[in-house]
């Protein structure tokens, strides 16, 4: 049991909550495949395990660990399930509390740019299914 | 040397241009040839108003994009600033645009990409990442059936395999198109 008190193996029905810092990140159909690319510094992309309700304590997370002086525009919310079924995996990484990652992203040796091609259809699987909860300002 | 054109100067040349245009009122066959030339002028200038205002409208959004995301985490994690060089490229990428087709929406990657997206829906999508480099990185999603690619964006052409993928994701028919 991790201190959050949740499981340390992230089930697949779990829901995985991605904070959107920016409108550009979604429009009125889904969220954009680049919500979900992998950071440039660790090659993860950072989940919470939460999913839309309850409101307060998602948005209790997005202000004490991602939103700072920030503004939160919204949140992409997809299963641990989606991921795991875009070739990728979910990794449980506390702390913060909750926290976790999207590992597993492809990497071509020497090529950054077929790397890249190849996380982004990846991103383009997830995005497909992720659910938007919009933030109201 | 040149001398700038006031605004004023340009809709008075227009004003005798659509004069010019107007139908009926063109008798010998050489002020029909006038009124024929007039016409193509004032279409050309119409189309051309019409996409320079839509692309210009578009670069405004990529400014208004680099400025938001122009500082290191913006997206709450350790996401790199846009780079510069990259919202150039997407410009001279959206300016290269065949005319025909629609403009893409735009977001920034974590890494300092552009991405560039045209979405017909959730699971129809083409997304072409644009970097610092002349090398742009694209994925689609149509259906069931989806790729990845990478191809070189030089000398102001976009390559033929994006402008097809776009045209087939957004269901633009006469897509052989011509580099604006």
């Amino acid at each position: 049991m991790l201190p959050s008190g949740l499981p340390e193996v992230v089930a697949d029905d779990e829901p995985l909550a991605r904070f959107l810092m920016s409108s550009s990140q979604f429009n009125a159909l889904m969220v954009k495949p680049a919500a979900y690319m992998p950071s440039a510094k660790d090659g993860n992309t950072s989940v919470f395990r939460h999913g839309a309700e309850p409101r307060e304590s998602l948005l209790e997370i997005a202000g004490t660990h991602v939103v700072g002086e920030r503004t939160l525009h919204g949140v992409a919310i997809c299963t641990a399930q989606q991921v795991r079924a875009s070739e990728l995996n979910v990794v449980a990484q506390e702390p913060p509390p909750r926290h976790a990652n999207i590992t597993g992203w492809p990497v071509v040796a020497n090529d950054p740019e077929q790397t890249k091609a190849q996380q982004k259809e990846r991103a383009l699987l997830i995005a497909q299914h992720a659910v938007l909860v919009r933030v109201p300002r | 040397m040149l001398e700038p054109v006031s605004a004023v100067t340009i809709q008075l040349g227009l004003a005798a241009l659509y004069s010019l245009a107007r139908p009926g009122s063109a008798v010998s066959r050489e002020a029909q040839v006038v009124q024929q030339v007039a016409n193509d002028a004032v279409n050309s200038v119409e189309r051309s108003w019409a996409l320079f205002g839509r692309k210009a409208s578009a670069i405004s959004e990529l400014s208004a994009l680099a400025n938001e995301c122009a500082h290191e985490g913006w997206d709450g994690g350790d996401a790199r600033p846009i780079d510069p060089q990259a919202v150039s490229k997407a410009i001279a990428f959206m300016r290269a645009l065949p005319d025909s087709l629609p403009l893409p929406e735009m977001t920034a990657e974590p890494d300092g990409a552009v991405s560039l997206d045209w979405i017909r829906s959730r699971n129809r999508l083409l997304s072409v990442s644009i970097g610092a480099g002349d090398r742009l990185v694209f994925a689609w999603l149509d259906g069931s059936d989806r790729g990845h690619g990478v191809a070189r964006f030089v000398e102001g052409v976009v390559p033929a395999r994006i402008v097809d993928g776009i045209a087939a994701i957004m269901d633009v028919r006469d897509a052989a198109v011509r580099a604006a």
